[in-house]
């Protein structure tokens, strides 16, 4: 069925992939097998690409005796060579290109405890896919339009390349004001609050950052002993990991019980977004707390032990992402993220993949994105100054 | 966009690599989210006789190292002394607005060769 479109798009000059990501709420009501079937043409004609275009990634296929002839069913999906995300740690890096440099538009990095960064470069195609998918899934599970955001991070203008907060950045285009509270590495709870009142009854309020500076946010209201009435369609989004630079991991339940007691939100207003800045997908909480992948990207769950082995759906192991958006750089990543698929049907009726994080890979040597140092960085002013951040503890 | 300069120095580059015997060793970078370029090098007197880095950030930072390293090499600590910030901009050829930050990168490279080289010096003399 889907054979036929896509190769009806691609002799009208139209890229099927980009046809696809604009329609990704009608990708989640296509019954589970057709959008299968669909993932395994689009992520096969992208490895086929990748294969073509990329002599180091070739040679590693090659080694592991895989063609893109070898890629027949949706089964056949993990086959795929799947390139380590530390190698966009490395000082090799560029090996990983499938375009030249010079077709590259934008160079975005995260930073995790080891600080060194990961690069991901992407070229036009990347990019045009993966702004539209982001805000394609923006609009899917938030319904957003308008309101006001008050980011708990610092401005694209401060840390330009870095991913998480491009990703949220994007969000600010679907809301009539934004305003970054955390400046020169500064973060005052006191002009966060104010920020809140002067918006109060002119726009729908909602909340954007990492968990950690959320819940910093929300410790200093319990140490003013301050509740704050969020209005009836805000929310607040996370993105950017539970873990602190300590080590010490938020937990989801106490943070939701947080915010609904001194945010004034409900659970469903809660949404949580994983992503990484090697890939393009987001996966979104819905109203239920179940997170949605992007429907057109593949996550495979792999046994640590040995990764050619799939897991099955309700069974924990290491994350590989099957991205057929990346053009620049072969989009089959092996995270170091442990996860689940979720078994059973959705909730909310959505067809398509479900994730649940568990933890970072035992043996990774770090962990973290950009939100893990500009942790560490407000820890770190805060002790220098108490007068940055008065009070919370 | 990438100028062919720095597409062909990143793509391409020729002083990747570590020294066994490196008598000068250093790394400069912002150790929270920036570029970070680690410098090998081997001085024979005043003359840097050889030199490689290993580099971590974008593109053009990973060029910038390269082309540093091909204009060290061979060269006097004096000759490298005797360049002005407008030299070391030229070196990098064009450069967009966002990759401007690797002037800066040229020339803490410069200034920290040199720094290194003047240090080895005085212990030596020592």
């Amino acid at each position: 069925m889907f054979d036929n479109f896509i190769d009806q798009a691609v002799k009208l000059g139209l890229d099927p992939l980009k046809i696809a990501v604009s329609s990704a709420g009608e990708l989640f009501d296509l019954p589970e097998e057709a959008l299968d079937q669909f993932k395994l043409r689009i992520i096969k004609d992208a490895f086929k690409f990748h294969y073509e275009e990329n002599a180091y990634y070739r040679d590693a296929c090659q080694a592991k005796g895989i063609h893109p002839d070898s890629i027949k069913t949706f089964e056949d999906l993990a086959k795929i060579p799947l390139v380590p995300i530390h190698i966009y740690k490395s000082n090799e890096s560029h090996k990983l290109l499938s375009v030249g440099l010079n077709k590259i538009e934008l160079e975005m990095r995260s930073t995790g405890t080891s600080g060194i960064p990961s690069v991901s470069r992407r070229c036009s195609d990347t990019i045009d896919g993966a702004v539209l998918s982001v805000y394609a899934m923006y609009r899917e599970f938030f319904k957003i339009a308008k309101g006001a955001g008050l980011y708990l991070c610092p401005s694209t203008e401060e840390i330009p390349e870095m991913g998480m907060i491009k990703a949220l950045n994007m969000f600010a285009g679907l809301l009539d004001t934004h305003r970054f509270m955390v400046k020169n590495e500064q973060f005052i709870p006191e002009q966060a609050v104010e920020q809140l009142e002067a918006w109060e009854n002119n726009f729908t309020r909602h909340i954007i950052g990492p968990p950690f500076l959320i819940n910093r946010f929300i410790r200093y209201l319990k140490a003013t002993n301050k509740k704050i009435q969020l209005d009836k369609g805000a929310y607040i989004i996370t993105l950017g990991g539970w873990k602190r630079f300590s080590g010490e991991m938020l937990s989801r339940e106490e943070f939701n019980q947080e915010c609904i007691e001194w945010l004034g939100v409900s659970k469903e207003q809660i949404r949580d977004i994983y992503a990484l800045v090697e890939s393009n997908v987001v996966a979104i909480d819905d109203e239920f707390g179940e997170k949605h992948v992007t429907p057109f990207v593949q996550f495979s769950v792999r046994d640590p032990k040995q990764l050619d082995r799939e897991l099955g759906p309700g069974e924990t192991g290491q994350l590989a992402i099957l991205d057929p958006m990346a053009r620049s750089t072969p989009g089959f990543i092996l995270t170091e993220d442990l996860v689940q698929i979720m078994p059973g049907e959705s909730k909310s009726g959505r067809s398509g993949q479900r994730m649940q994080y568990v933890m970072r890979l035992p043996e990774s040597t770090e962990f973290g994105c950009c939100a893990v140092n500009l942790d560490k960085q407000l820890d770190d002013m805060e002790s220098e100054s108490d007068s940055a951040c008065p009070v919370v503890s | 966009m990438y100028s062919d300069l720095i597409v062909q120095h990143f793509g391409d580059p020729q002083f990747v690599g570590d020294l066994d015997d490196k008598n000068i060793e250093f790394e400069i970078g912002n150790p929270v989210c920036g570029d970070r370029i680690q410098v090998h090098a081997i001085t024979n007197g005043a003359t840097i006789e050889n030199i490689v880095f290993r580099a971590w950030g974008c593109a053009t930072s990973v060029a910038t190292a390269d082309i540093f390293c091909e204009q060290a090499k061979g060269q006097s600590l004096e000759q490298l002394e005797s360049r002005s910030e407008n030299d070391m901009a030229q070196m990098l050829g064009d450069l967009e607005p966002s990759q401007q930050h690797c002037v800066s990168i040229m020339v803490a490279l410069h200034r920290r060769i040199l720094a290194e080289a003047s240090e080895k010096e005085v212990t030596h003399e020592l």
